[in-house]
């Protein structure tokens, strides 16, 4: 039941705003509203994409609430910043980590920027920091950039392998 | 002074006397000479608190004070007695408070109800630094910040001016600029660099404002993990101690303090004139400009508007500035000249002695078209012009007029908007204090304001004593050829000294680094200003050239230990660098002698 809300919820909000859904082609983490680097894909694609993607902008404390603390999934969270650099090279080798494990795990993107008190509530001094959270607790972190194999270990790792 | 009659002026003396009652958490009324005044004075010393003492025979209508006082309490006599906003009464009552404990509960009453020990407003160099001192002192510290946008629209983090729209985009584009020059010499010493080098404005703002962006985080965690609340939010008092914030959703919430310090800053002056706020822009928006600005007019000769349109022409854009009167107000005005000059035969216009009347879109874009017409500061005539960009930097207001200043008795100059403090930063109100750009004859700049707000917190917390030292303060300019400087102007030095007790010195140089690439000879300039009635103390240092602020910085330092002519004299130089000029200089001004330079 849980889950159904969990997908409703999450179908609901992407039809609203294209301009959020995840762009897995492309390395930019923009998850500004008024972005316009997203190309405005055609509507089916864009779906279809968003059915594969194993990872999700959070919206705000609700969404990461739902999507992230009462995940049944194991979450690894990606705080990022559009300043930053090294965010940019991490990002698409976390996805790629996470998309090798084929759904046993999940990935949310938080921009300390617009979601600055989640930020701020999970400790994080300096981007990029990603957190391994399963059933509501953190039981992992790194700060910094890591190649692919660490991660695919640290990810490994979350999902008890 | 003659008793009032009329209701008005009673009311307002009312209303000054509940201020000062409601501000202040021991008010006495009292008089000089009265011996029971005394008293109660000494017994407040003794506590260690902090008093406001009216003394009623030492100001004009003390008298009308006093009828007033009869009027609101039922007692004629001083002293007069307020702790917590509630009348104690004179001095018997006060003793026999202290003696039965009332006192001291009436004290603990209200400073346990304060949500805070203290509330900053503003988040900028002085906000942050004092916030994060008084938390480490263990107090309940809050910092309130909001930007408002321009009227373009411009909107930044956290950090106040001088991170988001002052001193560090500033200095990363003009070191951008400086790189432009460094190409050009780089050919002469052998670098072969295509003969077409072009700028892109949109990587440099890009990588300025992802800078910003770390810092502004920075700010963000050092707060958080100094134990700082920090609250997004425009602050406005309300009343003495209690102030209304409200966020950018325009929700409101209401905080309370024991002790306050205003750190508002300043904001970019406008013009005036028709068209000014809808086409023109300040160094508010120039920083994160989303287009390069194409032609651009500066109106405006304060440092800002000498860097920016210095900047802007190393960048290889056409610049015009426009100038009523002086270069660089308040500077050296030998040395304001000369930075002037580089500039101008660097391909800098000056516009001298005009005034802007209007300014009219001819075409929207990015950047559009303007047109400019301004008129002669001496004559009937009128000019126009067209550019793409102007850029207002006529000087800076303190925001000090939409913070409800007047629910507290804060004074404020009325003609500037500038807040007079004592030595220790303290304003007329005892629990109100204020620091940076706001203060009245004090210096805008970020270390003055993190130095003042440090020590405040200090002296306030931490049992320091140091004040805040506002002489002998060095500073940069940071045009093409940049000016650092330290102690007086030599124009203010022969105001306080007379020309006949001053000897400067001075020499021309050429910086080792622009002999290859032959350039700017002559040019480059040090001064120094010494008191001859006090040991050839350097009462004045003036730096034009490279790495200004570099050089300035350590010969601070001497000044501020108190440097004599004979003491750089006997300081050996560091060769070859340009600094060292300060160890060698012998042509005094009085003597005329020749000052070119002419080899090592
Ligand atoms: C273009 C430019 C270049 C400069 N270059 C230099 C330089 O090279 N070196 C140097 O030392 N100095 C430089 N300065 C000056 C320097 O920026 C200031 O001296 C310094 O920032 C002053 O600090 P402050 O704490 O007084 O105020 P600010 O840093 O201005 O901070 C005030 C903060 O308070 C906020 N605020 C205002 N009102 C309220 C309110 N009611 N509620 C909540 N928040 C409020 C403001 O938005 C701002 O964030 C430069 C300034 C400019 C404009």
């Amino acid at each position: 039941m849980a889950h159904r809300l969990l997908v409703r919820r999450f179908w609901t909000l992407s039809s609203k705003d294209l301009r959020c859904l995840p762009v897995s082609s492309s390395s930019s983490f923009s998850t500004s509203l008024q972005s316009s680097r997203v190309p405005v894909l055609s509507r089916s694609l864009a779906l279809a994409s968003l059915r594969r993607a194993a990872s999700f902008n959070v919206q705000d404390h609700d969404d990461f609430d739902v999507r992230v603390i009462k995940s049944e999934l194991p979450v690894l969270v990606d705080f990022h910043a559009q300043w930053c650099g090294p965010c940019k090279i991490l990002g698409p080798r976390l996805e790629k980590a996470v998309a090798k494990q084929s759904g046993k795990v999940t990935m949310a993107k938080v921009d300390i920027d617009d979601h600055t008190d989640l930020a701020i509530e999970y400790g994080v001094s300096a981007v990029p920091t990603v957190i391994a959270i399963r059933g509501g607790d953190v039981i992992d972190r790194f700060v910094g950039i890591k190649d692919e194999d660490e991660l695919e270990s640290f990810v490994s790792k979350l999902i008890g392998k | 002074m003659p008793p009032i009659e009329n209701d008005t002026g009673k009311n307002d003396l009312k209303s000054q006397i509940q201020l000062l009652i409601d501000s202040n958490q021991v008010m006495v009324f009292s008089k000089s000479y009265c011996p029971y005044c005394v008293k109660v004075k000494d017994l407040f010393k003794e506590l260690k608190l902090e008093f406001n003492a009216m003394e009623l025979d030492l100001i004009e209508d003390g008298t009308n004070y006093q009828d007033m006082l009869l009027e609101m309490t039922g007692q004629k006599s001083v002293p007069n007695v307020f702790i917590n906003k509630t009348h104690v009464g004179g001095c018997d009552k006060t003793l026999q408070a202290h003696k039965d404990g009332s006192l001291q509960q009436l004290l603990c009453a209200e400073t346990e109800a304060y949500d805070y020990d203290l509330i900053v407003i503003g988040g900028g160099s002085g906000g942050l630094a004092c916030s994060k001192e008084a938390a480490a002192l263990g107090k309940k510290a809050m910092v309130l910040d909001y930007v408002v946008p321009t009227p373009k629209g411009t909107t930044w983090g956290l950090g106040g001016t001088c991170v988001n729209v002052g001193c560090i985009p500033k200095k990363l584009m003009h070191q951008t600029a400086m790189l432009g020059t460094a190409i050009q010499d780089a050919r002469k010493f052998g670098w072969e660099i295509d003969e077409k080098v072009k700028h892109n404005w949109d990587t440099m703002k890009d990588a300025v404002s992802n800078y910003i962006g770390s810092l502004n985080w920075g700010y963000r965690v050092a707060l958080r993990d100094k134990n700082v609340n920090y609250v997004n939010a425009y602050a406005e008092f309300i009343e003495p101690h209690k102030v209304k914030a409200t966020n950018k959703r325009g929700k409101e919430t209401f905080y309370t303090a024991e002790k306050f310090i205003i750190a508002t800053g300043e904001r970019p002056r406008y013009l005036g004139i028709p068209g000014d706020k809808e086409y023109c822009i300040t160094s508010d928006d120039l920083f994160s400009l989303p287009h390069c600005p194409g032609k651009t007019l500066v109106i405006g000769a304060s440092y800002v508007a000498l860097e920016c349109g210095g900047f802007l022409a190393g960048l290889g854009l056409d610049v015009t500035v426009m100038v009523r009167s002086i270069l660089l107000r308040g500077f050296d005005q030998e040395m304001a000249n000369r930075a002037g000059e580089h500039m101008e035969e660097h391909g800098v216009k000056f516009l001298r002695k005009y005034v802007p009347i209007k300014v009219e879109e001819l075409e929207a874009g990015s950047p559009g078209r303007l047109k400019v017409t301004a008129k002669s500061t001496e004559s009937d005539e009128v000019i126009e012009g067209e550019y793409n960009t102007v850029l207002i930097a006529v000087g800076r207001d303190a925001c000090t007029d939409k913070i409800g200043l007047d629910k507290t008795g804060v004074k404020v100059n009325p003609k500037t908007g500038k807040v007079p403090v004592s030595d220790e930063e303290q304003t007329n109100v005892p629990h109100i204090y204020a620091i940076g750009d706001i203060l009245e004859g004090k210096w805008e700049l970020t270390p003055v304001a993190i130095q003042a707000g440090r020590l405040l917190a200090r002296r306030l917390y931490g049992g320091g004593k140091l004040k805040c030292d506002y002489i002998n303060v060095p500073t940069t300019v940071f045009t093409p050829l940049e000016y650092g400087c330290c102690g007086l102007s030599e124009d203010r030095a022969i105001e306080l000294y007379g020309q006949e007790n001053l000897e400067v010195f001075h020499s021309l140089f050429w910086p080792l680094e622009f002999t290859v690439p032959n350039r700017d000879n002559n040019k480059c300039y040090a001064k120094i200003i010494c008191n001859k009635l006090d040991n050839d103390r350097v009462i004045g240092f003036h730096y034009l050239g490279p790495n200004a602020g570099e050089v300035t910085q350590g010969f601070g330092t001497a000044m501020k230990c108190g440097a004599t002519k004979e003491q750089l004299d006997n300081t050996i130089g560091i060769h070859p660098t340009c600094a060292e000029i300060f160890t060698t200089l012998e042509v005094t001004k009085s003597s005329g002698g020749d000052i070119t330079t002419s080899g090592c």
